[in-house]
């Protein structure tokens, strides 16, 4: 479910992880979100706690893209009906892996071709550009669920400050690309869908083709300057989506949703 | 309740209303008394607050009058000072007991939003305005200092613009307000308001209570909205220049 790849560009490698989902718009399951974590140390390593001594990563850039017509529809909640450590492991593996993301020695490029929901949504925190298109639909509808967004929180923070995080995240409805374009959540917007990919591609070779260690120092002085290579807010804000996991309201709405259909 | 702010709760949406319509809701000790007092009646089952301003403002910012004193006292008296001194302290504390509701607050700004005014618009979690109506900050154009809304803008609009915002002064139509970030909508016109915010009402109030309140409760906690001895500090450094003989001057003057 999820494919990992490389590709060799003029400046470069850019490295290409792929959710396969797509008869499931990529909806999240905790081997999918492993499996994302495992794609970004195979293609760069583990995290370094330290800049010298260690070779560079040899790509230049991650693409992460989906298959299909969605990006990523979120946690595949079905998973919680017969499991009910399920949410946990989502939460805790969602959290991860934006960390991983945002602090991986190369930049990502995110393709947000179409719906980027929920956990989706989530990982747009972890990249450091995204691509998406005018009517891709984006948002935090899980309140609604008796879940709480949190989790994503100290990471949307870091894209559109707190004004705009406090709005999407309260706020069940779903925006636009274009309008996650116009708050700072994304960074390109294209009127055609089925370009956007290829976008992403064109510019993950362009940061491909730049000086690594310069790359690589300028990512980890930005996580330092807004906070992403701290973990007590990323745990804080874990726990407080953790902690509503099992409440009645949480699995009265969820029944419903699975008695709708 | 003085009926100076009107509490209205229907279907898990409360409305506080301002209602001193002849002085433009402006906020005096009174009025935050009486907010204070809404703020505490909001019952524990909200889902939703809605804030807004009886007649054509929405709040004028603080009363002048009240703030000057009589007419004759010197600059800087004591009497003042500390009318003054009580007027924002009241006001920061209400702003943090307004931000720490568990329901989802919206203001819907249905007219002039100025100074103070404007400033219980960046505390709620959602606003929105028409077109037409009148937001901003014009508080350095008459010598005095917006301390006490500071902290708020800048975690509504970021540091950077809120730096701009507050330092340049004067004021923006309802469509430049949204085109800065300080309100979520706005709609072409005054009409069009009430079914806008009612929407955006209905929409939220579909969100969990724990989950809107948990998700709340750590958003206060991230961006520093509980500190409340910051708040009054701000309250502290604002009333001090409005004591200061410049800030009389230019408020006496405004006032004719």
């Amino acid at each position: 479910m999820i494919h990992v790849s490389t590709k060799e560009c003029a400046g470069g490698v850019v490295g290409r992880i792929t959710l396969d989902r797509a008869e499931k718009k990529n909806a999240l399951t905790p081997l999918m979100i492993a499996g994302i974590v495992a794609a970004v140390r195979e293609l760069v390593g583990e995290e370094r706690k330290d800049t010298g001594g260690t070779p560079m990563p040899r790509i230049g850039s991650i693409v992460l893209e989906g298959n299909g017509a969605a990006f990523c529809a979120g946690f595949d909640l079905t998973l919680c009906r017969e499991n009910s450590d399920a949410l946990d492991q989502l939460l805790a593996g969602l959290s991860g892996t934006i960390r991983v993301l945002r602090r991986c020695e190369v930049p990502v490029v995110l393709a947000a071709h179409g719906a980027a929901i929920a956990g989706g949504c989530a990982l747009l925190g972890g990249a450091d550009v995204v691509v998406t298109h005018h009517e891709a639909k984006i948002g935090y509808p899980v309140v609604r669920l008796g879940i709480s967004p949190a989790v994503s929180a100290p990471f949307l923070r870091q894209s559109v400050g707190d004004g705009k995080t406090r709005e999407r995240m309260l706020d069940s409805g779903l925006i636009s690309g274009w309008e996650a374009f116009r708050m700072g959540l994304a960074h390109e917007c294209l009127e055609d869908a089925g370009k956007v990919r290829d976008r992403a591609m064109v510019i993950a070779e362009q940061l491909a083709a730049k000086p690594r260690w310069g790359m690589a120092a300028t990512k980890r002085w930005m996580n330092r300057v807004d906070g992403s290579d701290h973990d007590e807010w990323a745990e804080r804000a874990l726990a407080a989506s953790m902690g509503l996991v099992g409440s009645g309201e949480e699995r009265e709405r969820l029944a419903a949703m699975w008695k709708a259909g | 309740m003085s009926n100076l702010v009107e509490l209205n709760v229907h279907g898990g949406i409360a409305t506080l209303m301002l209602n001193r319509p002849e002085q433009r809701n402006a906020l005096s000790v009174e009025l935050l008394r009486a907010l204070h007092e809404g703020l505490d009646g909001v019952p524990g089952d909200a889902r939703v607050v809605i804030l807004t301003g009886a007649g054509k403002s929405f709040c004028a910012g603080m009363d002048l009058k009240e703030v000057l004193g009589e007419e004759g006292k010197e600059p800087g008296s004591e009497n003042r000072g500390t009318q003054a001194l009580k007027l924002l302290t009241l006001l920061a504390e209400a702003a943090v007991k307004l931000r720490s509701l568990p329901a989802v607050t919206i203001a819907a700004v249905n007219g002039a939003a100025i100074g103070g005014g404007c400033g219980l618009t960046t505390v709620c979690d959602f606003a929105i305005t028409h077109a037409e109506s009148k937001m901003g900050f014009p508080e350095v154009d008459l010598g005095v200092c917006p301390a006490v809304v500071a902290p708020w803008l800048v975690r509504k609009i970021g540091a950077g613009r809120a730096r701009a915002m507050l330092l340049r002064g004067g004021l923006m139509s309802g469509r430049e307000a949204h085109a800065a970030g300080l309100v979520s909508e706005c709609v072409e016109s005054r009409e069009g308001l009430d079914a806008a915010v009612q929407s955006l009402a209905e929409r939220l109030a579909t969100g969990g209570p724990k989950a809107l309140a948990a998700t709340k409760r750590l958003l206060n906690e991230i961006d520093g909205s509980m500190d409340l001895e910051l708040a009054r500090r701000s309250a502290k450094v604002s009333a001090d220049v409005l004591g200061m003989p410049e800030a009389v001057a230019m408020l006496r003057a405004k006032m004719g």
